[in-house]
Formats: C-alpha cells, structure tokens, sequence
C-alpha cells in the first residue's frame, strides 16, 4: 500500500490566511501569512512569514483550511452485479472526492477476507485501481458464517490488525470467547456491533410512533446494549482489543463510558453519521434510504452520541458507508436491503451538519475521523516498510454542491443527502 | 334569462298531478308507482303522490339514483357522488310513472329505465317531465312535460326546488 | 372526492373522501335490495385479485363487490412457495402491467408492499392488508357497521382488543374511527400492545378499566398465531384474561355494548360461543357491509388505465 497522494517534490501552498487544523485544540495551530512549504511527503514546515522556496510550485489556498485526509473505519465496497475491481475503483473515486485518504474495508461477498488467496488479489486491484488505501478487515468467523473461527495467525501475518464479521456477533458466544483468546496473542483488534440476534431477528427500524404507523416491527434498543455489553465483558475476560461498531443509543454510549472509565484497555467506539443526524421519522413513508443496522432512533439517542464523541467516549466518526442498488431500495421496506452510502460526501456532510452549526469543531473531526481511526488500524506500508501517515487537504469551506445522482461516484445513489446542498469542496490531494 | 316561478311551477303540478289522476283512471287496475330521479326528481315525484292521496289515488313512491347506470363514467375524472335509492316495492306488472325535472339528450331515462328492470317487470313505464329543454340524442320521447322549453345546447337550465335549493324557480 | 387512482391506508384520504366513500356505502348497500343485485358501473373493468397470504373471506368479499359493479375478476393465484423476497414482486408488477388490468387488489404479509405497487403501475391499487401496516376496507366497513348502528360515529367510544402490535385492523380501524370523531382505547397483552406514546392511544390492561371507562363497543381482533413466530401465550389463558367470557358477556349485556370483530373468530379464545348469537353481535353486519364498502371503494378509485395505451 503506497501512498499516491504527494510525491516528494517540493510545493508551496501560497495565500494571504490559511487554516491550518492539526487536530491541536479549535483554534488554529498558526495563520501563515505568505504560505506554507510542504518539502516532502506531509510535513508542514511552520514558518511565519517564510519565503516560497526557490523551484516550488505554488499552489492558492487563499481562505481554505488545511488539514489531515480522513479515515473511515468501516466501509462496504462490494456493489451486487459489479465486478470486484469495478468495485473497488468506485470506493476509491468516492472516497476521494469526500475527503477520505483511506478505509478500513469490512468483508463483504466477493471480498471474504478469510484467507491469503482473497486478501492478495484485493491487494493487487486497490493498488491498481483505487485512489485510496484500503486496508481489509479479517473475518472473524470462516465466510462470515459464524460458526468456525477463521484462521487468525494466517490472516496476521498477511498484515491484518482489525477481525470483522461486518459487524455481526458470532451465533455462539463459546465460540467467540475462544476466538478472543486466541487472536490476543496476535495483538489482533474485534470490532463488532453490539447484538442480541434473537431480539433483533426480523426487526426493520426502532419500535416509535413511526413503525406503529407502518407496521414494522421494532428493534429494541436493550438488544443493542446487551450487546455492547456481552462482547466488553468477553473482550475483557480474553484480555483482547475491542473496537464496538456503530453504537446508535444513548444506553450504549453510557457501557462504553463506564466500561473505559473502569479502566478498560484497548475499547473503543465508533458512531455512524448518519446515527449523529437523523431519526427514526426520516424513515417516513417507507424511505428505504433511511434504512440501517442498527436502525435511526430517537433524536435523544443523536444527542447523547454526539456528546459521546465530545467527551471521547466514541473514538470515531464512521460511514457505515454501504452500497445498495437502486432496483433493491426499490423494494417495500421489509425486503430492501439496509444501508446508505456516505463515503462521496463524508467531509462536506460533517462540516455542513457538525461543524458549521457548531455541534463538532475541527479538532474533534479530525480526531474522530482522521488521527484515531488510524491509530486504531495502524495502517502500515508492507513493502517500503514504514507505517502510512495520512496526507493534507485543503478544504474550502464556502464552497456549495447540490448531492445529485450524477454526482456521486461510489456507484449507487443511496445517499440520504440527495438533492440537498452541502457546504464544502475538498481538494485531496492538494495538488490536484 | 326567462325565468319560470313558484307560482307557475305550483300551477304546473296541478295539472300535472290532474293528468296522472286521469289517465290512472281510465287504466283502472294496475297499481300505480311515482318513480322520481334523484336529486330533483324525486322531489317532484314526492309532491305528485301527496297531491294523487289528496284525490284519493293511493300510488307507491320510489327514488332511484341512475348514477351507476350513466354511460359516461369513463368520461368524468371524478366519480359523481352516490345518493340512495329507494324503491320499497317490486315492479312487477306496475304502471310507473318516471319522473325528472329536465328531459334533454334522453340519457337519464334510459338509464333509468335499465334501473327499473332490476326491480321486476314493469306493465308500463310513462316518461314525465318538469321542462323539456330538447336536444335529444336518443330514440326517447316524454309521455308529459309540464314547461316545453326552447333553448340551445349551450344554456343551461337550472330548477330549483324548495325542499333542496330553499327556492322555486326555473331559470333558463 | 377528488380522482385518487389507489387506497392504500386511511391516513392518506382527506375528510371529505373518507366520508364521500361512506356515503356511498349506503347507496351500494341499496343495491342488496334488488332482484338484479347488479349494477353496470364497472362494465368492461378488469379486477385483478393478488393475495400472497391466503384470505378466503376478504378476497371473496372483494371478488362479490367487483362482480356486483359488473366488473371482470381475475384470481391471481401465488403460490406462497414460489414468492421470494420482494424481488417476485417486481416481476408480477411487469406480468400484471401486461395483463392490462384496470384495478389490483393486494394482499402481502410485508408491511408497505400495496405502496410499492401502486408506485410502478397504472391500475388503482387497493390495500386489502399489508403486514401490521394497514387494512382500510376493514376501517370502512368497521365504521360503516357502527354509523349504521349508532347513526354517528362522532363521540362513540371503541375499545380494540387484542394482539394490537401486529394487526393492521387495528391501526386502520382505530385511524378512521379516530378520524370520524370517535374515542379509541386499546387493550391486550402487555408484548402485543405498542406504548400510548407510540400510538397516541390509552391503552387498559383490564376489563375493570374497559367497563369503567363506559364504551359503546367492544372490537375483538383475531388472536393470529400464524403471524407471531413465537406463541406468546397459551390461549386458554388469553381467553381467561382478554376475551369475552360467559361472564364477560352478561355484564356487556346489561350495558348494551355492541361487539364487533373481523374474522374469522376463534371461538374460546377472543370470545365465547355464546357471544356469537349475542343480540348486538354486529359480526354478521360487518361480513354484510364489507362488499357495500368494497364496492364504493372499487367504484370510488380512479385507474389511469384508461388515457394511456
């Protein structure tokens, strides 16, 4: 995995005020007057008033903020029907365009990382056609069936850190305890959504007013909580990292604060954005966008996980980011598949609905979605070696884009700002 | 616009009522039954019964609404309201009499005909009428009309009754 | 009533279509009384009936609605084994939109299916029960049955009992009466009745509170096993806790209650074998205005089948 984004010439950001958001605190580390070197891959070279140094190609950043790419933790990139290079080229364009330098990729079909064959030749397309860096997540369980424990010791060694059924609990809790134990050793990380199957089989969003209305039955927030905290107490009993995928109620936030104030090592959480932004009334009339695991709750539920983000409880700002053909969303509600995409509009979403209404300021984003994502992963450069550091953007706050289907590149058009106006434009690489 | 009053409208019954009385007369045995088309017909028809019993002529009354049986259904982007019929007797070998306020392209009466064969098989079926405005485009003439009116395709003419529209009158 | 091409719940008619439909449920109730129980409204329609859940009563209910207006009644048979997923649904959309059908009545055990339909094709579409969603011919002859009864909906008070949290009879039936001025409360077993909060509905967990509370009609639903994975209960005890007991019945006796329930009733669980002769049992009354209220609906809807092709 190489790093595509700046080469190693030397280039020279020029502008009368420039932002810069290194995830210090709010304020700005320095306004630099004249501009910024960059003499090689990601290094700022602060220096006040410095001169443009001789041969460097300038590049205007007159009033945009400079600041590290973003990391989603947790990404689907297979597309029914697409080819798995087809795929993956798509995940990368998307992520490109919103600010995202790299992914952690959760298995999914056609891209079951269970064994060497599969994770090479993902290897070998990402660095041939993705924009971006993708680091796969190793099945927990063999064809993420949950039954038999996947081999971890082979899927270490090929350079996974992050176990994964996309998020799904094992059937049998035996077998994860053993399966925790076991990838301690290796240093491996789980991340699982927190579940309770048999309460939450054949459940279609949060039990409200609204699946009342339409006739859909609910998933109980407790099946989620129970969860969080089953797999915390196997995770701590196995002494092994637990990464808790895509907590969505306010209960959940408060095992995972109790559980890290306890002392717990190696926990941390994840929140999707969506489950920052909407609720269970957006699903509406049977708006098949708004359909997720685990399902949109109650606007108490967005603002507790948002303070849990404040405070550092969840580690992380996620996408869930999950392509679903439009023929499939077409569907009634109970068959549709679940899932929206948000890789395309990642940073423009979270500045547009976090950051300018001043919910969420520039350090917490890019704690949340850029340095502890990838502190979480630890993405590392097999071949030269060295861990992979994230490259800068620039972000240019004033600028607007109205989400169509044409603008969007990730390959299907799930996204629940549709037709809405986002404030932002993102140049990742910085020189593109 | 000519306009026709309470007055000449009440006159008009009379006579109306005088002519069915007659004819039930000269018949003898077949029982007679009033039919009046909602919504004004049946008012009429109302009105002609009460004034037969006054003269000693007891006929049965029956309202039907022809709404399901219009052949222009298809033709209306809205479904006409529906109002209830009511035809407490069967028709069989009964003298009806149809009643309507305005006779114009015939459309009604044949509807209202196909009504009445649901309810039995009549001996006779007469077609009275408030006004004729013309204009027919169906082989049905009326065996009474009370206001013979002329007018072209593109007037209107509008009955009033009491008991629905809190006046009497016809405008034309 | 403005053209509307499909009835899919109550809570998308305005007032004045839910009372214009009601009113011509009188005027098609008119029609029972002919000889020729026939009227030619719908001569040369084609009516499509689509049931992926077997339902012998409703769909002959609609079947005898659409014969008595004339029209022409096609029996879709789905196998139950051959449905897979909702993708199947897609397909017979394609299928039926070549069969040229005018009005398509459905049933499907996912909730928001009728929807789905009625999206992708130009025939009015008729909900005839989707999941827990929703049942609206049921709401109509529900309150047809109880304005026929009382003269008014307006200031009665209904109390539905049993299994609320996945009936569509009682969310369509509870909206429209709730529409027409009515009081609604629920009752049932604490896991099948959904929060007040969530329904906007006082919910009793008694008869004490049912009686207290001074109702006019007792709304019995079907204790449907079928639709619940995992029996929740046994139903001797159902029957001891929920339903109309002998016991039961004498009281509501004395208070002239009307009972009322959809069908078909599992006699000594929701109610006792006596109770079906009761003098209010207003069950048959409802099996009766179910194909008036069918036919105002069918007559009521207006397909787009017509300015294409």
């Amino acid at each position: 995995m190489t790093n595509t984004y700046i080469t190693n010439a030397t280039w020279a950001l020029t502008g009368e005020k420039i932002d810069l958001r290194m995830g210090h605190g709010d304020e700005p580390v320095s306004i630099y007057r004249n501009g910024i070197a960059l003499p090689g891959i990601n290094q700022v070279t602060p220096a006040g008033e410095m001169q443009v140094p001789a041969g460097a190609r300038t590049i205007d950043a007159t009033g945009k903020i400079l600041m590290p790419a973003l990391f989603d933790l947790h990404t689907t990139i297979s597309i029914d029907g697409h080819s798995k290079r087809e795929c993956i080229y798509r995940a990368g364009q998307a992520a490109n365009r919103g600010g995202v330098w790299g992914m952690l990729v959760m298995p999914s079909s056609g891209f079951i990382f269970d064994n060497t064959a599969t994770l090479d030749s993902f290897d070998e397309a990402v660095s041939q056609r993705s924009f971006a860096t993708m680091v796969p997540a190793g099945c927990i369980t063999e064809g993420m069936k949950g039954e038999q424990q996947a081999p971890y010791n082979t899927l270490a060694a090929r350079g996974v850190t992050i176990l994964s059924d996309s998020g799904n609990m094992p059937a049998s809790l035996l077998m994860l305890h053993r399966a925790m134990k076991y990838a301690a050793e290796m240093d491996l990380t789980f991340a699982i959504r927190g579940d309770v199957p048999c309460l939450s089989r054949n459940t279609y969003m949060h039990p409200s007013s609204t699946s009342y209305i339409l006739g859909l039955h609910g998933t109980p927030p407790c099946a989620e909580e129970i969860g969080i905290e089953t797999i915390i107490r196997l995770a701590k009993d196995a002494g092994v990292s637990l990464h808790v995928q895509t907590v969505s109620t306010a209960e959940g936030v408060e095992i995972i604060r109790r559980a890290k104030a306890a002392g717990m090592k190696g926990l941390t959480a994840e929140v999707a954005l969506h489950h920052l932004l909407y609720t269970h009334e957006d699903v509406g009339d049977y708006n098949t966008t708004f359909k997720t695991t685990p399902p949109l709750r109650e606007r108490t539920d967005c603002e507790a996980l948002l303070a849990g983000v404040k405070d550092g409880t969840i580690d992380c700002i996620v996408t869930d980011h999950t392509p679903c053909l439009p023929f499939a969303k077409k569907q009634d509600f109970v068959s549709a598949p679940q899932g929206m995409v948000g890789l395309d509009t990642f940073l423009p979403a979270l500045y547009t609905h976090l950051v300018k209404p001043g919910k969420l300021n520039w350090a917490d984003v890019v704690r949340a979605c850029s340095s502890a994502p990838v502190k979480i992963v630890n993405p590392y450069d097999r071949e030269e070696d060295v861990p992979v550091v994230a490259p800068l953007l620039l972000f240019a706050p004033e600028e607007q884009q109205v989400v169509t289907c044409e603008s969007l590149c990730c390959g299907t058009t799930n996204n629940p700002m549709l037709n809405s106006t986002l404030y932002g434009g993102v140049t990742l690489p910085i020189n593109r | 616009m000519p306009t026709i009053n309470k007055a000449d409208i009440e006159r008009a019954l009379d006579a109306w009522a005088d002519h069915l009385l007659q004819g039930w007369a000269a018949r003898g045995s077949a029982q007679l039954g009033i039919v009046g088309i909602v919504s004004h017909g049946d008012i009429l028809a109302q009105r002609l019964v009460k004034k037969l019993e006054t003269a000693g002529c007891q006929a049965e009354y029956g309202a039907i609404d022809i709404t399901l049986y219009r052949d222009d259904l298809d033709l209306r982007g809205k479904r006409p309201a529906l109002r209830s019929s009511h035809l407490p007797f069967s028709t069989d070998d009964m003298h009806l009499v149809l009643v309507d306020d305005v006779l114009s392209t015939g459309r009604t009466a044949r509807a209202a005909l196909e009504v009445l064969w649901e309810y039995g098989r009549p001996a006779r079926v007469e077609m009275h009428c408030l006004t004729d405005r013309g204009g027919r485009q169906l082989p049905i003439q009326p065996d009474y009309v009370a206001f013979d009116l002329t007018t072209a395709s593109t007037d209107t003419v509008k009955v009033s009754l009491q008991e629905l529209d809190g006046k009497e009158e016809i405008i034309y | 009533m403005n053209p509307r091409k499909d009835l899919i719940t109550i809570n998308s008619l305005s007032d004045e279509d839910i009372h214009t439909i009601l009113q011509s449920t009188s005027a098609m109730k008119d029609i029972f009384t002919k000889s020729v129980k026939k009227v030619p409204a719908l001569k040369g329609k084609s009516v499509l009936t689509l049931f992926y859940e077997p339902s012998t009563r409703t769909r002959s209910s609609f079947e005898v609605a659409a014969h008595r207006l004339s029209a022409d009644v096609t029996t879709f048979t789905v196998s139950t084994s051959s449905v897979v997923k909702g993708e199947s649904v897609h397909d017979t959309i394609d299928t039926l939109m070549s069969m040229k059908m005018d009005y398509i009545i459905v049933r499907h055990k996912n909730s928001g299916i009728p929807a789905v339909i009625a999206r992708h094709c130009k025939a009015a579409v008729i909900n005839a029960g989707d999941g827990s969603h929703a049942h609206p011919s049921q709401a109509f002859l529900d309150a047809f049955t109880i304005k026929e009864k009382y003269g008014e909906v307006a200031g009665r008070r209904v109390v539905i009992i049993g299994d609320i949290l996945h009936s569509r009879v009682a969310r369509s039936t509870s909206t429209i009466l709730r529409r027409l001025g009515a009081e609604v409360a629920y009752m049932g077993p604490g896991p099948l009745v959904p929060p007040q909060q969530h329904t906007g509905i006082p919910r009793f967990t008694n008869w004490n509170q049912i009686f207290e509370w001074k109702p006019d009609v007792i709304y019995l639903l079907r204790v449907q096993n079928e639709r619940i994975d995992t029996p929740f209960f046994p139903s001797a005890d159902y029957h001891a806790a929920f339903g109309v007991t002998e016991e039961r019945l004498r009281r509501i006796d004395d208070l002239n209650l009307s009972i009322m329930h959809p069908g078909p009733v599992n006699r000594g669980v929701e109610i006792c074998d006596a109770a079906m002769n009761y003098r209010n049992c207003l069950i048959n009354n409802q099996v009766e205005n179910g194909i008036a209220a069918r036919m105002s609906i069918l007559y009521h809807l207006t397909p787009q089948t017509q300015s294409h092709d």
